[in-house]
């Protein structure tokens, strides 16, 4: 990780690096040797290098960018679709010069990964998706993350333990925050406000035969367990694993509440499929 | 002499909704997710009943207008289309103005379909038709599957586009949007009205919102903003006006008011507060996430809320006396009432006034008694002495009978067909044997 210059705005907060990705001056966070992971960040919690990211990264290289967008990656009007994304993260892989590596997706992050990984499969040496919304799964509707008061998301993200995470939860000024988290549902709902859902993904999972790891929560009150059921069943080479916690069962944001084994879980799995 | 108009409002309320302390063990608030084993059928069926009949009184007291507004999935209005409910109104009263607000533009999935709509009701009214263009609260946003707010503005903008070249560029024509393509622009009938019916922008004071209303020189339909804010927007709307190289016309400038009118200022108050105070707690209770989903405003406008010209309290939380410092009420003996909308147009420099007619709960025994005073004893002070309402003041934008429209009537063809071992004739005189006859050869002949 590059030597941060300024003091952090917030717990775990650091200066991004930026890149040049068709025209758009992109954030990003990258450390660490080994295999070529890239991790496609959930709504949410942008801005930062977390536990998370700095165990994974004593694994694997790790690239961290942030979307079109969210972070420090303006929002433009030249990304409003899913593909849009597809194609940003195509030029942005190139411009680093990677030909094959591994894809991990957090939540959207995971919709995404999923979404490239049917564009491109043979760019994908390996799949991780980590409680990842996507898929049109009847009879197990998602939350309603547009609605939620900010103690309504906190409840259902933490299920109740979100006084033990407050260093995660703390973003500088309110009015500033309230603004830039205004622009990052912004761009979520432009990706994912109607449908929530890729139908289309149904039928083309077929196309990713890369293994494929799909993390689930022990409870998950944002997006039931049964979406990670249905990637497992509609990925060639899924498999389901439940991550557990070790204070309290694991819920949305396994990257936050078990850091150390949710990255020991993906960096097993990327050694593993390095000969992929 | 002031010269003001006035439209009578009513949303079309469905009250009989749990009170705000208790409605958390079902819903939110009263948008959107309330359950319907609220809605009990007959009841719904007396409010609009009570909701329709409103408008007829209306007009027989003698108001310019009435407006009405488009509400979604809930008790918040039962008119779920606005420009359905014109179409009744259209039927039910002969000259009072019908300001459908909205349409909501969004929630169609074409403009062209709506472009229909306004042209149809246009026609069915006589051209009495105002139509109003709101974005539609953002709680709409949630429950109409074709709608997102990250694309709210930018496809409002092109759908208004759209709508207002159908209405007035001659067809067809192709038009190549963003959200719309649609090869064969062609309105059949066109509005009466030219070049298309007034339109009114229900707006809380975004610079985008007045910047369009003031290009367009539609009307900017003020909505519950603090009484400073609402100067503020006003002001700025003139001057924008300005920048467009024309003055604001004062009937640009529309104030939505709760007014009510009894014999004394004590017995309005007696008769209204339960009403008012209903209304603020229940109806307007809403939350940030819920009125602002993402992208319904711009980041500009949240700007400028954070840094606090949105509203000082929610609605929910205003005290009777809030209510009249900010007037947003205007209750009291005729007297009383004169003088605060006095007080209120010549500040704000409008030239129109929007009444709430039941205040959220008001039977229609109320709304009787208090409009009929508004209409005998305030309404008055607020015309050229002894004028009758604009309706009747304004030319009629198309002749209402046979005999006027035939003498206009400059069709480019007759309705002509072939018979055979006749020829080409003319369908409206070829039933008469001696008109029936080639009027012409065929031109492949």
């Amino acid at each position: 990780m590059a030597e941060t210059t300024t003091a952090p705005l917030w717990p775990f907060h650091t200066e991004p690096e930026f890149i040049e990705v068709d025209g758009l001056r992109t954030a990003y966070r990258r450390d660490g040797a080994g295999e070529p992971v890239l991790f496609l960040h959930g709504a949410g919690q942008t801005r930062r290098w977390l536990p998370f990211h700095q165990a994974l990264a004593e694994r694997v290289e790790l690239l961290a960018p942030e979307h079109p967008g969210f972070g420090d990656t303006p929002l433009t009007p030249e990304v409003d679709r899913i593909d849009d994304v597809v194609l940003h993260y195509d030029a942005l892989v190139r411009a680093f010069g990677w030909e094959r590596f591994h894809l991990v997706g957090h939540s959207l992050g995971g919709f995404l990964a999923a979404e490239f990984a049917v564009y491109y499969p043979e760019r994908v040496k390996s799949l991780t998706l980590v409680t990842a919304p996507g898929l049109r799964v009847p009879g197990h509707p998602m939350a309603d993350v547009f609605r939620m008061t900010p103690e309504e998301a906190d409840g259902l993200l933490f299920n109740g333990h979100a006084a033990e995470y407050a260093e995660y939860l703390e973003e500088g000024d309110p009015g500033e925050a309230l603004i830039h988290g205004y622009q990052e549902m912004t761009m979520l709902a432009r990706l994912h406000f109607n449908p929530r859902y890729d139908v289309k993904l149904d039928h083309r999972l077929a196309r990713v035969t890369a293994p494929a790891l799909l993390v689930a929560a022990e409870d998950d009150r944002l997006i039931p367990g049964a979406h990670m059921e249905r990637w497992a069943e509609l990925l060639p080479n899924g498999r389901l694993e439940v991550l557990t916690g070790d204070r309290h069962p694991t819920g949305h944001l396994p990257h936050v509440t078990e850091p150390r084994k949710l990255a020991t879980t993906i960096a097993d799995f990327v050694a593993a499929q390095a000969g992929a | 002499m002031r010269d003001i108009e006035f439209f009578v409002l009513h949303d079309g309320e469905y009250p009989f909704v749990p009170h705000n302390d208790e409605i958390g063990q079902w819903s939110r608030t009263n948008f959107i997710s309330l359950p319907t084993e609220f809605y009990d059928g007959p009841s719904a069926r007396r409010m609009l009943d009570d909701f329709l009949d409103t408008f007829v009184l209306a007009e027989k007291l003698g108001f310019d207008g009435v407006l009405h507004s488009e509400q979604h999935n809930g008790p918040i209005g039962l008119s779920g289309s606005g420009l359905t409910l014109s179409a009744y109104i259209a039927a039910v009263t002969s000259n009072i103005k019908i300001a459908a607000v909205g349409p909501i533009m969004n929630a169609y999935q074409s403009p062209i379909r709506l472009a229909e709509e306004v042209a149809l009701v246009d026609q069915l009214s006589n051209g009495r038709l105002v139509l109003g263009l709101p974005m539609g609260t953002g709680m709409q946003y949630h429950s109409y599957g074709n709608m997102n707010p990250a694309f709210a503005r930018e496809r409002w903008n092109e759908a208004h586009e759209l709508l207002i070249a159908a209405m007035t560029r001659p067809g067809p024509f192709d038009f190549q949007g963003k959200h719309f393509h649609v090869p064969y622009v062609n309105l059949w009938p066109r509005p009466v009205q030219a070049p298309h019916p007034p339109i009114f922008i229900p707006a809380a004071g975004s610079r985008e919102t007045l910047e369009l209303t003031a290009k367009h020189r539609y009307t900017y339909q003020a909505v519950l903003n603090p009484r400073a804010a609402l100067k503020r927007n006003c002001d700025l709307f003139r001057e924008l006006c300005e920048q467009n190289g024309y003055e604001a016309d004062p009937r640009q400038i529309s104030v939505n008011l709760f007014v009510h009118v009894a014999e004394t200022d004590e017995q309005a108050r007696r008769e209204v507060e339960p009403h008012i105070m209903w209304l603020m707690q229940n109806f307007f209770r809403s939350t940030f996430q819920d009125s602002f989903p993402p992208g319904h405003v711009s980041l500009r406008s949240l700007r400028g809320m954070v840094d606090g010209g949105y509203r000082s309290k929610p609605p929910a939380e205003m005290t009777w006396d809030d209510l009249v410092r900010e007037r947003w009420i205007v209750v009291g003996s005729p007297e009383t009432v004169a003088a605060g909308i006095e007080e209120i147009v010549d500040e704000l420099g409008a030239g129109r006034v929007c009444l709430s007619a039941n205040n959220g709960t008001e039977p229609l025994w109320m709304i009787h008694k208090s409009l009929t005073l508004f209409a005998e004893q305030v309404l008055p002070r607020f015309r050229p002495k002894g004028a009758a309402p604009t309706w009747a003041r304004e030319p009629q934008p198309i002749p209402r009978t046979r005999a006027e429209l035939a003498v206009r009537s400059q069709p480019r063809r007759q309705p002509q067909a072939e018979i055979e071992g006749v020829g080409i004739v003319e369908t409206l005189t070829a039933h008469v044997p001696e008109l029936r006859r080639a009027v012409r050869d065929r031109l492949d002949a």
